[in-house]
């Protein structure tokens, strides 16, 4: 009867056979493509987020052991020396240098998305601080703010301008703020150049032909358009910000006073400063850990539910 | 009359031409001013963010009395390269960065294996738990080093690794953001080739290495680049986990310039100098795949 002489030879145990064994090889095969992965994944990033958490409900030190304390490194954190300072801290930083890094970043990649010719050598010039170790671009920022040749003190003489002490208490976090955008606007330069150069070009002829001005048309297509890609950069610089470390630790050494003392920051000293504050060091970090699984869960149900309506 | 009105109405044709060509005239001016404006203001934001970069490199070559000069000599002649010898011979930098270079290479070649291994079952094999994986890494994709190093540093303190190249090259290659990005790279391809492919009788690590990794060549050269610059650039973990000074790589050993020894601003300028020469020329050479490190951030989950 059947059409297909093939199906017809198989009785149905030898076709269920023949489908458990299909399944038992895709199960076999996909952990086994999947395996060396997964195993470094699990070992060295899901068991140390628990251990965080673990090491969280302890007092003592990396050597010397430690013993279970509970909820209390969590409820002394606000009390701490220097913790709600470094939470402050890194808070202002992300506060001030997400926006400035992102507004840049978009009036560079509008510049170029619109360029007739010559983009290239702009766009390597651009992202050429992106590839600069924070390490390293903290040493190359000691040159820019050192109070006696630095390049901003011999800009503002230039001008008859009296010289800026650039690491007091009120500026230092300033310039790591200035460093941090100098160092990553070339990076979402080129992620918004490529979102832009995406966007539809008929609707920009059409508002043209309407009359709608460049600045109306930024505001009304452009901005509405990208609205996703902006709310990805955000979040994402944003968790970036939040670990700001190296050129902490370089360029001001977290001072004066403690003003450019980070989290990250905070844990280290906890950690390698001291003999006892392994627990406070965990306590923080889960906080960051938390803050930061809380955004990337916001991105991935507003990116979902927006992927939904359109 | 006749003739009158027909040389008037020739008249007004060209009139017209005139105005015509005038506008398509001043458009173009136009369109020309306003290319100049966006390339003076390219020039000057660039030249902004260069700048810091020709004066560091100015300061290396100074000697430790011509760097507090005023106003600063802008081409320093002759120049004084005896920060560099400085620099080779007071540090192990050479060191460091062999270290660097060995740590980011191991672990570039290492993880373009697993995560586009891990990138196809991710997208091709039907098999359980596959959704609930994926969704555990996209979770925990933007946890950052520097809140685990306490977990980290006992885990490999336990197993007697801290102070090796292990405990420098084993950690990052947890990060799942490769295998993400495999997964979608390798999704975008046809399904027919890896069906006909398993007709053939291939099997499936036959189909991974003979089909799909050719096909998803330019994704892992990105891939590459990416992991690569993140390790030339990461800096917490390996100055938790290395302490001796044959084993740093060369942002803690930078970073120890400035925290041991006195100030030695021409030690500092040389050093930061010489460390961005192995990224720079990567970067002349593979402009294009680093220019699409960003790009790579762009992709819809």
């Amino acid at each position: 009867m059947s059409t297909e002489p093939g199906r017809m030879r198989l009785s149905p145990e030898e076709h269920a056979r023949l489908r458990r064994r299909a399944r038992l090889r895709r199960e076999v095969s996909g952990w086994a493509f999947l395996g060396p992965m997964f195993a470094c994944f699990v070992l060295f990033l899901v068991v140390p987020v628990l251990g965080t958490a673990w090491w969280s409900t302890r007092f003592g030190g990396l050597i010397g052991g430690t013993r279970f304390v509970g909820l209390d490194n969590f409820t002394r954190l606000p009390s701490l020396v220097g913790a709600p300072q470094a939470i402050w801290n890194t808070v202002v930083f992300a506060g001030a240098s997400v926006p400035l890094i992102l507004a840049g970043a978009l009036g560079i990649a509008l510049l170029l998305a619109r360029l007739e010719r010559g983009g290239a050598i702009y766009r390597f010039l651009v992202y050429f601080p992106v590839l600069v170790p924070g390490v390293v671009a903290a040493l190359i920022w000691l040159f820019l703010t050192n109070s006696d040749f630095g390049l901003f003190n011999e800009i503002l003489r230039a001008f008859g301008l009296p010289p800026v002490t650039w690491f007091a208490t009120d500026t230092a976090l300033g310039v790591l703020v200035a460093l941090d955008v100098w160092r990553n606007v070339g990076y979402w330069a080129m992620f918004f150049v490529a979102a832009i150069i995406g966007l539809p070009g008929e609707l920009y002829q059409a508002a043209k032909l309407d009359g709608a001005s460049a600045f109306a048309r930024f505001l009304y297509l452009t901005l509405p358009m990208l609205r996703r890609i902006i709310f990805f950069a955000v979040v994402v610089s944003t968790i970036w910000a939040f670990q700001v470390f190296d050129t902490a630790i370089v360029l001001t050494r977290g001072g004066p006073a403690g003003a450019t003392t980070t989290v990250v920051y905070r844990v280290w000293q906890y950690v390698f400063g001291s003999s006892n504050k392994v627990g406070y060091a965990s306590a923080i970090s889960l906080v960051m850990i938390v803050a930061i699984l809380a955004l990337t869960l916001l991105q991935m149900r507003l990116l979902r539910s927006r992927r939904g309506a359109d | 009359m006749a003739v009158i009105a027909e040389s008037s109405a020739v008249g007004g044709r060209q009139d017209l031409k005139r105005l015509a060509v005038d506008h398509a005239r001043i458009r173009t001016r136009q369109r020309r001013l306003r290319e100049l404006a966006r390339h003076l203001a390219l020039g000057l934001i660039t030249f902004v963010l260069v700048a810091p970069f020709y004066y560091v490199f100015l300061a290396s070559l100074k000697d430790s009395h011509a760097i507090f000069q005023y106003p600063p000599e802008l081409v320093p002649w002759p120049p004084f390269w005896g920060n560099y010898a400085n620099v080779l011979s007071h540090t192990n930098f050479l060191r460091w960065m062999f270290n660097t270079l060995f740590v980011a290479t191991t672990v570039t070649v290492l993880k373009v294996f697993l995560d586009s291994m891990a990138g196809y079952a991710l997208a091709k094999i039907d098999f359980t738990g596959r959704r609930a994986v994926f969704l555990l890494m996209l979770i925990l994709l933007m946890v950052p080093g520097g809140a685990l190093i306490v977990p980290l540093w006992s885990l490999f303190n336990s197993l007697g690794l801290i102070d090796t190249y292990f405990a420098l090259i084993l950690p990052p290659l947890a990060n799942p953001l490769g295998a993400i990005l495999m997964r979608q790279f390798i999704l975008g391809l046809p399904r027919d080739l890896e069906n006909a492919a398993r007709l053939d009788g291939l099997n499936e690590f036959q189909i991974y290495w003979r089909i799909v990794l050719p096909l998803i060549k330019p994704g892992l050269v990105v891939l590459a680049v990416i992991l690569f610059t993140d390790q030339f650039m990461s800096f917490i973990w390996p100055l938790i986990a290395t302490t001796s000074d044959n084993l740093i790589v060369l942002t803690v050993g930078v970073a120890s310039l400035r925290a041991h020894g006195g100030v030695d601003y021409g030690l500092w300028s040389a050093s930061a100098v010489m460390s961005l020469v192995p990224i720079a020329v990567l970067f002349f050479i593979l402009q294009r795949q680093f220019l699409a490190r960003s790009l790579a951030g762009a992709l819809k989950q």
